[in-house]
């Protein structure tokens, strides 16, 4: 498999988080590489599936490697994670070629509640926060509750965006949302405390198959304005890959 | 072969959970009392994971249209089959047309009815246990058929009056003030002196608590630092303080990800007693490590690795489990 050159890996720590899980962190200044090395290593550990180790969840800087403790011990598991980034220290970080997401948006009213809002707050026209939002190639950073949402760095906002006070109890499938500094797109119905500035038709979440979502961290993604009357146009149809 | 549902009360098909879900950020999910549930497969002479019954908090009744070997395990209650008193946490034998009731719940919150042979139901990422958030899974509802996939001759006891088995499991405790085991989180530091509270104050399980987390009412440690936490992997049994109301503890629905500090962690054991809890009920802290709180896991595991050793060697005399035909015992004198 082609490699990047193996650059130098941050440093790491583990941490106990009760009798079934470690919790990794990289720390480093360079937040990309951080990154990096976790989802290098949730990759490593996958591939090498250990006896009883679950699996890992990994995020921005940090692993969660869940295990069962009566076929394995922390200590096993502890000494497997540091065996995994030993190895991504000799071998870099495998390449995988992203694949990039198109997602059509129907800003505001009922479909984007929170973008008048947003753009209040963020002292610009309406018109303008769709621009920053559809100009931005984002990179999925993790997997997040609920349900597999695509967890994204934000669009570029002069601001970050406040959660709302009185988080909604049930936003629907497909709400495209935006919080603080991050962006992020809603698989499946749940609660929430996000602004709501949009909705795709899309579906993205596919309970029959497996993966549930189309999309794994470092993947691409962009969003692309419709109206209100294409909406149906695209309902039922699945996100897909555009390369 | 089937069970039919006549009262539902909150009940859903489930087994140990989606070990494969949460790198798909999706929960673990599956029994929140994971030793009922193991111990009521192994008593019914499946596998610990098989699919079975979790039912909740209110009265449960279903019919069988088959013989069936079932057990039942979990939260004190009443059990009768048709209209016989019968054991939990002992197999019991039921006839076709025969009715199972679960009544008055008590002590606990949770039981577990697991059937002999196990039940069909849909899989997702390897397990049946039912999500909530993508809206996967089997609920119960009045007039469900679930699909049985063995029969088991009816078994008799001889002398009237005496309970068909004694496996002789040592039963959990219940009580309405729980002792819960937690080890140090990971973030314990950005609590400071105030986590020390976690183990002075008695908590009172609020009603607000479900199968993604307990909400507990009480003196709350207070985080000293305001920086910002990016969102990362919290395990089952994370306890957080989400609010100046509450204490958070998660349970096996819980997200995957959070970005509250982890105060500190439930033991596996623990999470059993915690699944137990009701409303009003008090639960009280205690720490402990993690090497006592995995041997503490093995001893309970082990337990019931000796049951399964017993079952196996009874059933077969009873012509469970055996090759078709076998199970035609006939009646045992007496009846």
């Amino acid at each position: 498999m082609p490699a990047t050159p193996a650059p130098a890996q941050p440093p790491v720590e583990v941490f106990e988080s009760g009798d079934a899980a470690l919790r990794v962190v990289a720390f480093s200044p360079d937040r990309e590489a951080n990154w990096a090395t976790v989802h290098a290593l949730a990759g490593w550990l996958d591939a090498a599936g250990a006896d009883g180790v679950h699996g890992a969840v990994p995020t921005y800087d940090s692993l969660l490697v869940e295990f069962d403790p009566a076929i394995t011990s922390i200590r096993q598991v502890r000494a497997f994670v540091l065996l995994g980034l030993r190895q991504l220290e000799f071998t870099g970080t495998p390449a995988r070629a992203p694949r990039e997401f198109n997602v059509p948006v129907v800003y505001g009213g009922e479909y984007g509640p929170d973008l008048e809002r947003v753009a209040e707050q963020q002292q610009l026209p309406v018109e303008e926060i769709i621009r920053l939002h559809t100009t931005k190639s984002y990179v999925i950073r993790c997997l997040g509750a609920p349900a597999g949402s695509p967890m994204m760095d934000g669009p570029d906002f002069p601001f970050p965006v406040p959660r709302l006070k009185d988080p909604r109890l049930s936003v629907p499938a497909g709400a495209v949302s935006v919080a603080g500094r991050q962006a992020v797109i809603a698989p499946a119905v749940a609660p929430g405390g996000w602004c709501v500035i949009g909705q795709t038709p899309l579906t993205v979440l596919d309970a029959t198959s497996e993966p549930l979502v189309p999309y794994v961290p470092g993947d691409t993604l962009r969003f692309h304005q419709i109206q209100p009357e294409d909406f149906s146009t695209y309902a039922g149809l699945k996100l897909e890959a555009a390369r | 072969m089937s069970l039919i549902i006549q009262q539902p009360g909150n009940s859903v098909v489930t087994d140990l959970g989606r070990f494969r879900g949460p790198r798909f950020g999706l929960p673990v999910n599956g029994a929140l009392d994971q030793f009922s549930a193991r111990a009521a497969n192994i008593l019914a002479g499946n596998g610990d994971n098989a699919p079975l019954l979790e039912v909740t908090a209110l009265d449960f009744r279903m019919r069988a249209t088959t013989n069936l070997l079932i057990a039942v395990t979990g939260a004190p209650l009443r059990l009768t089959v048709g209209g016989r008193e019968c054991q939990q946490w002992e197999p019991v034998s039921v006839r076709a047309g025969e009715t199972v009731a679960l009544r008055r719940i008590d002590g606990g919150l949770r039981a577990y009815v697991a059937v002999h042979g196990s039940v069909q139901a849909p899989v997702l990422l390897g397990s049946c246990a039912p999500d909530t958030v993508v809206g996967f899974g089997l609920r119960l509802r009045e007039g469900t058929e679930l699909k049985t996939l063995k029969t088991v001759a009816p078994i008799r006891q001889p002398y009237f009056d005496l309970p068909l088995f004694r496996l002789g499991l040592t039963r959990p405790e219940f009580s309405s003030t729980a002792m819960v085991e937690v080890t140090d989180g990971p973030d314990v530091d950005e609590f400071g002196s105030t986590a020390d509270l976690l183990f002075t104050t008695e908590y009172t399980v609020s009603a607000r608590s479900n199968h993604i987390g307990l909400r507990l009412g009480g003196a709350l440690p207070e985080r000293q630092s305001s920086a910002e936490v990016l969102s990362r992997g919290v395990p089952v049994g994370a306890i957080e303080v989400p609010s100046r109301e509450e204490l958070l503890v998660l349970h096996r629905g819980r997200g995957v990800t959070a970005g509250y500090p982890v105060l500190a962690v439930v033991t596996s054991r623990s999470l059993d007693v915690l699944a137990q809890t009701r409303p009003g009920h008090k639960i009280r802290f205690k720490k402990t490590s993690v090497p006592e709180a995995t041997a503490k896991h093995r001893a309970a595991l082990r337990e019931l690795e000796t049951l399964r050793s017993t079952v196996g060697t009874v059933f077969p005399l009873l012509g469970i489990g055996g090759q078709p035909g076998s199970q035609q015992l006939a009646p045992a004198a007496g009846t």
